[in-house]
């Protein structure tokens, strides 16, 4: 996984789900995470941003972000002890990533 | 407007660079009623660490999101040329002394993004 070069890409991690705080019930998976370099850039604003701000916006930034830009649903299986059962729990998975808009409303 | 790496060599490891740097920028700096001034200066550039991670629980998604953007800055005064009797020339814009992978601050800073 070239995860320090340029770009967003998929990087796997082990998520263990217990049924309750003890653990009874529990089971690990590999899901995958998207990991990045994006291009990023800031520079002296425009006149018009500057205006608009009242003077206060002097710096414009322009980025993107690594984002998930394809997941999945995917089951893991709960072990229990003494042939009890419990239900499959899905949790989330990226198929695929991108450099893309930066969601968060602040980043 | 726009960012330059220096020779060839630059523009290759460029393609390459993680990070966040100073790096030199031209832009034209204009107002309504003088001319408008070519200024190269110093700003920001690089490609910072972003990450979105599956979790178990709302909102569902983990992210990270640090921007290459100023750290320390400079404000840098220059007249514009050719400006009417009722224009101030005075033009003033942020140059870079430091950049950083950090926020993009709302407060101080214009924060685009785009797909």
């Amino acid at each position: 996984y070239e995860v320090l070069s340029p770009g967003c890409h998929l990087y796997p991690f082990n998520v263990t789900i217990r049924s309750d705080r003890r653990g009874t019930c529990r089971g690990t998976h590999v899901a995958f995470a998207c990991v990045g370099y994006c291009e990023s850039s800031a520079f002296p604003s425009r006149y018009s941003v500057l205006l608009a701000s009242n003077f206060t916006h002097n710096v414009t930034s322009a980025s993107r972000c690594c984002t998930i830009s394809k997941d999945a649903k995917v089951k893991v299986r709960l072990d229990c002890p003494r042939g009890r059962r419990h239900d499959d729990i899905e949790i989330l998975t990226a198929r695929a990533c991108r450099c893309d808009m930066c969601r968060k409303s602040r980043y | 407007r726009g960012m330059k790496g220096r020779g060839r060599n630059a523009a290759t490891n460029l393609q390459r660079f993680t990070g966040c740097a100073v790096r030199e920028f031209t832009f034209l700096a204009k107002k309504p009623g003088c001319s408008g001034l070519h200024i190269t200066t110093d700003a920001c550039w690089g490609r910072c660490e972003t990450w979105e991670k599956p979790v178990l629980d709302p909102p569902f998604i983990e992210s990270h999101q640090r921007v290459c953007t100023y750290n320390v800055t400079q404000l840098v005064t220059v007249q514009l040329p050719n400006c009417s009797a009722s224009v101030d020339p005075a033009y003033t814009y942020a140059m870079a002394l430091r950049c950083h992978c950090g926020m993009c601050v709302t407060s101080t800073t214009e924060c685009i993004t785009s797909g």
